[in-house]
């Protein structure tokens, strides 16, 4: 009975598998030629109207920004659903108050550590961590500033910004040494991250180029509104990456 | 400022607001944090309105504003239109947005996160109703769908968060399809803007028609999934029942049509339009019928108003997809799309209204089951409301949607069926509008007078105020009223602004005939008696069938598979 029930469903996704391939297949297996009056267009024009050599940024903050705008927010509420939902599980699962200060709490240091604080941490990880982060944050603003340039920009940048703030997270035993590692701070930055963005996409418009229109489309300088973008982009992603990596280390209960 | 940057103002000042509300976090919880969130609400949802008042003279008659996003060149930039539709889209969205807001203070959930996603939400319905750019409307219905996920589970119910996650992956597996759409109609054409893939599918050759078939197909079915048409309706009635009651009443009354009608923009420049609205006018009055059926059979009271949200949908794809299949540019086409808004406009309204009222009722007496719900009157009066608001507010919504004049409902369901005449789907909206009637007897009895009097929730332990609620029903309430009464000052307007350039708008219709009050006698009557066959014995048997019928997960993909096919091979031949 129980087996015939599984076969049948068996029988109805495969059935289902085959039907939707059979749709999409001619998508895979078609031979149209690829479309090139875009990759034209902006061979000739991208570089003189955005101002950018890297043309992928002048595509996503220049010819596309709208759509960026638009995965920014799904990054901004995909976080904040995220520590809603840590939150909700926090108040499931959280041990009791004497749990957390356990000396027997099981650890990845070494028996001679003798460690005052974070048993799941060892010296060796704290040295490390908190030395290469600032390196590590550098090269973060890196690919963040030159992004108009050289392949990177405001996403990638601020993935590697937010890695330098959790190694500057890990790098030091008492976590309110740092400014820039407190989950307030770092929510902050998100929030006026944001605001900024949208004011920038605003800004246009009292220059009659539009919202998301470059207000210095004819200073000469147009690629500065594409480093502007990309530092408020790298803002953004930065601080709300590493805000949720720190909450889910915990780092908000020291808060 | 120049018009275009006008109208893009209603996308940008609810992400402002949404921006100033956001900020507000930061704040330490208070009069500061409080005054912040206002504002940016203020902005958000106020604003637009004058910006549409604004607007109004510039796109009737046919007239579209458009540009392109960042005065781009068109073809690489991000082009949009904002026409007639987009207008009346708006008004529908920020009307709802705004009662819904206001009843989110009473009854929750409150904060700066949910003010701004919920600001971000009325931005992404904006952008969606008038972007010319097929990508552009790809990245506004994940902004859409991300906004319901998270904000489902903020209700805190058990199985919200459940009822998000199945949601998230059955529309983020569409989504995935929506894409491989827009890569091959990209590949074909060379462009993103519907004016461009129209131009580019009308050069192709007979080799690639099964291509772009293949591609407009899983778009079709795509928006499809997040309509909630016939068979994917599957994920809507845990989603809508468990959310909180102000987000039901936005989910249900503007966020499953947006993407219908931003559809309709694409469909009405392709050839393929008219085979595609056919049969997904067919699938809708279908809709219409088996939703109503399984309404009927539920116990819990928001779960019956969600099955109806989907049946109501029917109503109204059954009327946009005929508008498609005769054109819009003909007088018949134009009617039904008329009636096609219309009742998507009053359908948010009745049943913002009925979420808000019965989502109060509920509360207020902590208990769900329609079986068990009675005299919820005296649990209102309880609760310090002299007057029981919220019981006229539910039978101003429960009369409406039953179709009984002069309020909204009737309105616009004659509308529909007055356009439809003559045709199958004319015999089965009307079966539905009998199961609308019986089962909303069926739910008006939690204001009954019964021996098993509802338990008294302590809501006397909630911060929130209580007025809120009362204030968003009334403003709802007297929508309704404003609808149904002055009909026929609204539909002239609204035509006017659906026509194209070259058309007539349609004259009033004579709704108020005497056959139309005959028929909705008739309705009632059988409505009635159709209620006490499923009281009865044998009645109850056949609705607990019904309503206990196995569902599962993957069902919704399969029957997803079955559509798209089904279209698709619909189309071919």
């Amino acid at each position: 009975m129980n087996d015939g029930k599984t076969a049948w469903r068996n029988i109805r996704i495969f059935a289902s598998l085959v039907l939707i391939g059979a749709v999409m297949a001619p998508i895979f297996l078609s031979d149209a030629s690829w479309p090139v009056t875009a990759r034209d267009y902006l061979m000739a024009q991208g570089q003189a109207e955005s101002g950018a050599v890297n043309l992928v940024s002048a595509i996503y903050l220049g010819y596309r920004a709208f759509d960026t705008l638009g995965e920014t927010i799904v990054l901004l509420i995909a976080v904040t659903g995220t520590l809603s939902l840590l939150a909700r599980v926090e108040s499931l699962v959280s041990p009791g108050p004497e749990d957390t200060s356990s000396p027997n709490a099981k650890g990845f240091s070494l028996s001679l550590e003798k460690r005052v604080s974070h048993a799941l941490r060892t010296n060796l990880l704290e040295e490390v961590t908190g030395k290469v982060g600032p390196i590590v944050l550098l090269f973060g603003f890196y690919v963040m500033l030159y992004g108009h340039l050289s392949p990177g920009g405001g996403f990638q940048g601020g993935v590697i910004i937010a890695s330098g703030i959790v190694f500057l997270a890990l790098g030091n035993p008492y976590e309110d040494k740092s400014v820039l590692v407190r989950p307030a701070i770092l929510g902050g930055m998100e929030n006026i991250a944001f605001l900024l963005f949208i004011l920038s996409a605003m800004s246009g418009v009292f220059l009659e180029e539009g919202f998301f229109g470059n207000p210095l489309a004819v200073s000469g300088t147009p690629e500065g509104f594409i480093i502007l973008m990309n530092c408020i982009i790298g803002m953004k992603v930065g601080s709300s990456l590493a805000f949720m990596c720190i909450v889910m280390m915990g780092g908000a209960n020291h808060d | 400022m120049r018009p275009e940057d006008l109208v893009f103002a209603t996308v940008m000042l609810p992400l402002l607001g949404a921006a100033f509300a956001l900020c507000a976090n930061m704040f330490p919880k208070g009069k500061g944090a409080d005054t912040v969130e206002f504002i940016g609400a203020g902005i958000g949802l106020l604003l637009p309105l004058i910006v549409l008042a604004n607007v109004f003279p510039l796109v009737t008659g046919g007239n579209a504003i458009e540009g392109v996003i960042g005065s781009w060149h068109e073809g690489i930039g991000i082009t949009f239109s904002f026409d007639g539709l987009a207008l009346l889209i708006n008004i529908l969205g920020y009307t709802v947005g705004i009662a819904a807001w206001i009843y989110s203070l009473g009854g929750g959930p409150r904060g700066p996160a949910f003010t701004g996603i919920f600001l971000i939400q009325c931005a992404a319905l904006s952008a969606t109703i008038m972007t010319n750019d097929l990508f552009n409307l790809f990245v506004c219905l994940e902004i859409m769908g991300m906004t319901s996920y998270v904000l489902i589970p903020t209700s805190r119910k058990a199985g919200a968060s459940l009822a998000s996650f199945s949601y998230l992956m059955v529309s983020a597996s569409a989504m995935v399809f929506f894409l491989l759409g827009t890569y091959g109609l990209y590949r074909l054409t060379g462009s993103l803007s519907f004016q461009g893939i129209e131009a580019g599918l009308a050069l192709l050759g007979s080799t690639q028609r099964i291509l772009s078939l293949a591609c407009l197909t899983l778009l079709v079915s795509a928006v499809a999934i997040r309509v909630a048409i016939m068979p994917l309706y599957g994920w809507l009635p845990d989603a809508h029942a468990l959310s909180p009651h102000a987000v039901s009443a936005v989910l249900s009354g503007v966020l499953i049509k947006t993407p219908l009608f931003a559809l309709a923009r694409i469909l009405h420049l392709l050839p393929e339009g008219t085979k595609i609205g056919e049969l997904m006018s067919i699938a809708g009055a279908l809709t219409a019928v088996v939703a109503v059926v399984i309404a009927l059979s539920q116990r819990d009271a928001k779960r019956l108003l969600a099955y109806h949200s989907i049946s109501q949908i029917g109503y109204i794809v059954a009327a946009w997809g005929m508008a498609l299949r005769w054109g819009i540019d003909t007088p018949e086409g134009l009617a039904c799309m008329v009636g096609a808004f219309l009742h998507a406009f009053y359908h948010a309204l009745f049943k913002g209204l009925l979420f808000l009222s019965v989502g109060t009722t509920v509360d207020v007496t902590g208990e769900r089951n329609v079986y068990l719900l009675r005299s919820s009157i005296a649990s209102l009066k309880g609760r310090g409301e002299r007057i029981p608001i919220t019981f006229i507010a539910f039978v101003t919504g429960a009369l409406a949607i039953s179709a009984i004049p002069p309020l909204n409902g009737y309105v616009s369901k004659d509308l529909i069926t007055y356009s439809l005449k003559g045709t199958v789907h004319y015999v089965l909206l009307s079966i539905a509008s009998v199961g609308t009637v019986a089962s909303f007897i069926k739910l008006s009895r939690i204001y009954w007078r019964g021996t098993k009097v509802a338990a008294q929730a302590s809501l006397s332990t909630e911060t929130t105020p209580y007025w809120p609620r009362l204030v968003a029903e009334v403003l709802l309430s007297l929508l309704c009223i404003a609808g149904g009464v002055a009909s026929h000052l609204i539909i002239p307007v609204v035509s006017d602004l659906l026509a194209p350039a070259n058309v007539i708008a349609i004259a009033n219709a004579n709704l108020f005939s005497t056959d139309s009050l005959v028929k909705t006698a008739w309705t009632v009557a059988s409505g009635t008696l159709l209620f006490f066959a499923a009281t009865s014995r044998p009645g109850s048997v056949v609705l607990r069938i019904v309503r206990e019928r196995p569902r599962d997960f993957h069902g919704l993909f399969i029957s997803f598979a079955l559509g798209t096919a089904v279209l698709a091979g619909y189309l071919l031949i």
